[in-house]
């Protein structure tokens, strides 16, 4: 049996850790594998990398306990760790103990604590910004269906300051047209990432997909951040009239629909 | 003569005295103010006494109309749920605060005011739910200046302050109809100006100043006037008073705090 | 595309409606689609007959699309779904008897069609409708100030308006007309710029109904934007005969 060809990825926030990942997967010909160590109940970079990267198997942590005693041939297996993580402290699996350490960093870092765990350092990002004290907060909104405009409205308050000092949001939303949106902030970009991941829309009530948001920053007003998404979410009544519209258009045109 | 126009103070009365006071600066004559007094900001008791005490004629805004009949504004000024929701707690606020002779007072605030040629109102002469947005049509802006028989029209409601002028309106009609001969309409106007006053309150432009307007009468020129104040004492007690934090956060950046004018065909049916 | 029949007001009218139709039948042109603009009914038992007629064409009959009218409008009021709490327009034009003649006079039956019924209808780039987007008591006739008929026609972006509420048959062409406006904000100011108005019309497409004996109707051609009127005579002792084809 062929050793198993796993790597670990770590870095700091924002050096795009998950787009690097997303870059070798395209690159390679071999079937590929990706789970992320610190998801916890939010899955932002799995479910993204499942609706984009066609052909990547998206693992939880229970599954790849069982991926790894009976392992297929010929894989690549992708392992990305949390900034939070303490590299020294983790304890893999024997099957794994023989893997790659990649850590994806910005230009002109040195002397890292990463430098001394990795084999391999990438260049990522540009940092812009980097906090004492960063802070993660996460909320999984699964199920939950929100107004865009109301989105919209939230997420630019949020990464120009309104809830605290923000280095780095994602999210993944369900909204009142059945579509999935990605959305992605590193501070210091001039832009947000924002896109439809590739995923059929839901139409049919509440969604049964993940949905949820990370964020890290500093003197974050939790309360305000959470109350504030409670108030973009639809009740059923609005989420039932809405989908029934789409329902309406889609029929007069012909799409598919989930 | 100088007439000071300002409108849309909505409760915060740092903007209103700092507004006054370069209102004095300018030695204008008359101030006439298009309403909204109250609605989002943490004073609205102490801005309508300060009116009240000055006696500057106002016409009513969409939100006194509001407060006073117990309403909530127009769904289709806001942008989103989010923003309905917040708009609702400012309502409910303010109708939580306001004295029963302020509710009076705003109860019997007139429509719309004039003065020789100039005629003020809140959002437009049909409807204070009207935005006359600088983008409206040139056509219809005239109707709408037309309507009220006057030179000039100021109006507020966008919280954003425009000069508009209109000038050499011309129409060629041709009528057919049953039983008469066909005739030839000729349809001229003279120069008319649709003046917006923006908002002393809860400005929209991206800065946190208020603005008004000043019309030279000998002069025959409009000047929009952008005046700063301290407006974190505003942020302040807006939090203080346990209005919704987002709109200090908002106020500081010249943002709406939930109703937004967007769509300049649409006309508020309310 | 083929022509369109615009009528209003047919007021309870069944024999004028059906002379209407017979007349449309009549035609050289086929008429693809048939508007009614409001005021089918009228405080008169009779209307309850109309309505059936409006919504059960026969098979060689374009299919009428209707919206409110004045009188459906008043209906409505009556019955706590209109627009506005109070019947007073109504009162105050004829009275506050009338408001038991037309409550007694339309069946409930027939009020959640009216109900169901749109306010207004656009089609192309015409808007078809009782009064104006303004309201249905809005009366748009020859007399109104040009300015006002094309803040109505701009208010929907329509290039034709169509409407019925003066039971007038008219052709009101706006051909052509310019404003120079100018603005300054804050920030900028725009120098003068000359806007031009496109041509637009508004058409009163007549009456049906009020007058005994005499109904009339406008037919559109939409690939010309031709505007034709049509008076219909009927009813007996008019030694009426159906015009040769």
């Amino acid at each position: 049996m062929q050793p198993l060809n796993i790597t670990l990825v770590a870095g700091s926030i924002g050096a795009g850790k998950t787009t690097w990942i997303q870059q070798q997967v395209h690159t390679t010909a071999e079937t590929a594998i990706y789970l992320s160590l610190d998801a916890g109940e939010t899955a932002v970079d799995s479910t993204y990398l499942a609706a984009e990267v066609p052909g990547l198997t998206v693992l939880s942590a229970v599954q790849l306990a069982n991926f790894l005693e009976h392992p297929t041939d010929g894989c690549v297996v992708y392992l990305e760790l949390g900034f939070h993580i303490d590299l020294n402290s983790i304890i893999l699996p024997d099957p794994m103990a023989d893997c790659r350490r990649v850590a994806v960093l910005p230009p002109g870092t040195r002397h890292t604590e990463w430098h001394g765990w990795a084999d391999v350092v990438v260049t990522g990002s540009e940092a812009s910004i980097t906090l004492r004290q960063p802070h993660l907060w996460r909320s999984a909104l699964s199920g939950q269906v929100l107004d865009s405009a109301s989105l919209n409205t939230f997420w630019c308050e949020l990464t120009n300051g309104a809830y605290g000092t923000i280095q780095r949001a994602k999210g993944i939303f369900d909204v009142a047209d059945g579509r999935s949106l990605y959305f992605d902030f590193v501070a210091g970009l001039p832009e947000t990432t924002d896109m439809e991941l590739n995923l059929p829309r839901w139409l049919n009530g509440r969604p049964d997909r993940f949905s949820g948001i990370e964020i890290v920053g500093e003197a974050l007003d939790q309360t305000a951040i959470a109350q504030t998404l409670k108030d973009c979410c639809l009740d059923e009544q609005a989420i039932a009239y809405y989908q029934q519209q789409i329902k309406d258009l889609i029929k007069q045109q012909g799409e598919e629909v989930a | 003569m100088k007439v000071a126009v300002m409108s849309c103070i909505h409760g915060n009365y740092e903007a209103l005295n700092a507004v006054l006071s370069d209102i004095d600066d300018h030695k204008a004559d008359k101030i006439y103010c298009l309403g909204d007094l109250v609605g989002y900001g943490p004073h609205p008791n102490a801005v309508v006494e300060m009116i009240r005490a000055l006696d500057i004629p106002t016409c009513q805004g969409c939100w006194d109309e509001d407060i006073v009949e117990g309403l909530n504004s127009c769904e289709c000024s806001y942008p989103s749920v989010l923003a309905e929701k917040r708009g609702k707690l400012a309502h409910d606020w303010t109708n939580q605060v306001i004295h029963p002779e302020v509710r009076e007072f705003l109860a019997q605030l007139p429509l719309s005011l004039r003065d020789e040629n100039l005629c003020f109102v809140h959002g437009s002469p049909h409807n204070q739910h009207e935005y006359l947005l600088p983008e409206v049509d040139a056509f219809v802006a005239m109707e709408r200046v037309l309507a009220t028989g006057a030179d000039i029209l100021f109006c507020g409601h966008t919280h954003v302050p425009y000069v508009r002028s209109l000038d050499a309106g011309q129409l060629q009609i041709r009528v057919k109809s049953t039983g008469t001969t066909e005739r030839d309409i000729s349809f001229s106007a003279p120069l008319k100006r649709i003046v917006n006053a923006g908002s002393v309150g809860e400005p929209r432009h991206g800065r946190p100043n208020a603005t008004y307007v000043i019309y030279d009468t000998d002069a025959d020129q409009i000047t929009l006037r952008e005046v700063e104040y301290d407006y974190q004492k505003t942020c302040a007690a807006i939090i203080d008073n346990g209005l919704p934090p987002i709109f200090a956060w908002r106020l500081a950046r010249g943002l709406e705090f939930a109703e937004r004018a967007d769509d300049p065909t649409h006309v508020c049916e309310r | 595309m083929n022509d369109w029949a615009i009528l209003s007001g047919i007021e309870g009218n069944l024999a004028a409606y059906e002379a209407v139709l017979a007349d449309i039948k009549r035609l050289r042109q086929p008429v693809e689609e048939l508007y009614i603009l409001g005021d089918v009914i009228a405080p008169t038992v009779e209307s309850e007959q109309v309505i059936q007629r409006v919504r059960s064409p026969q098979q060689n009959e374009p299919v009428p699309q209707v919206c409110q009218g004045w009188w459906e409008e008043q209906l409505l009021i009556l019955h706590g779904l209109g627009r506005t709490g109070e019947p007073t327009e109504l009162i105050e034009r004829y009275g506050i008897e009338m408001v038991k003649t037309l409550w007694d006079a339309i069946p409930r039956e027939m009020v959640e069609w009216v109900r169901s019924l749109d306010f207004g209808l656009f089609e192309l780039d015409c808007l078809l409708i009782h009064g104006s987007s303004v309201s249905v008591s809005d009366e748009l006739t020859p007399d109104t100030p040009a300015i006002q008929m094309l803040d109505r026609l701009m208010r929907m972006d329509a290039n034709t308006l169509f409407c019925g509420r003066s039971g007038l048959t008219f052709q009101y062409e706006i051909q052509q007309g310019t404003v120079t406006s100018s603005m300054t904000t804050l920030d900028r100011s725009t120098s003068p710029q000359a806007i031009a108005v496109k041509p637009r019309q508004v058409v009163g497409v007549g009456n049906v109904g009020r007058l005994p004996g005499q109904a009339s109707y406008a037919l559109y051609h939409p690939n010309s934007n031709q505007v034709e009127f049509r008076t219909v005579r009927y009813g007996a002792g008019k030694g009426f005969q159906p015009a040769s084809p």
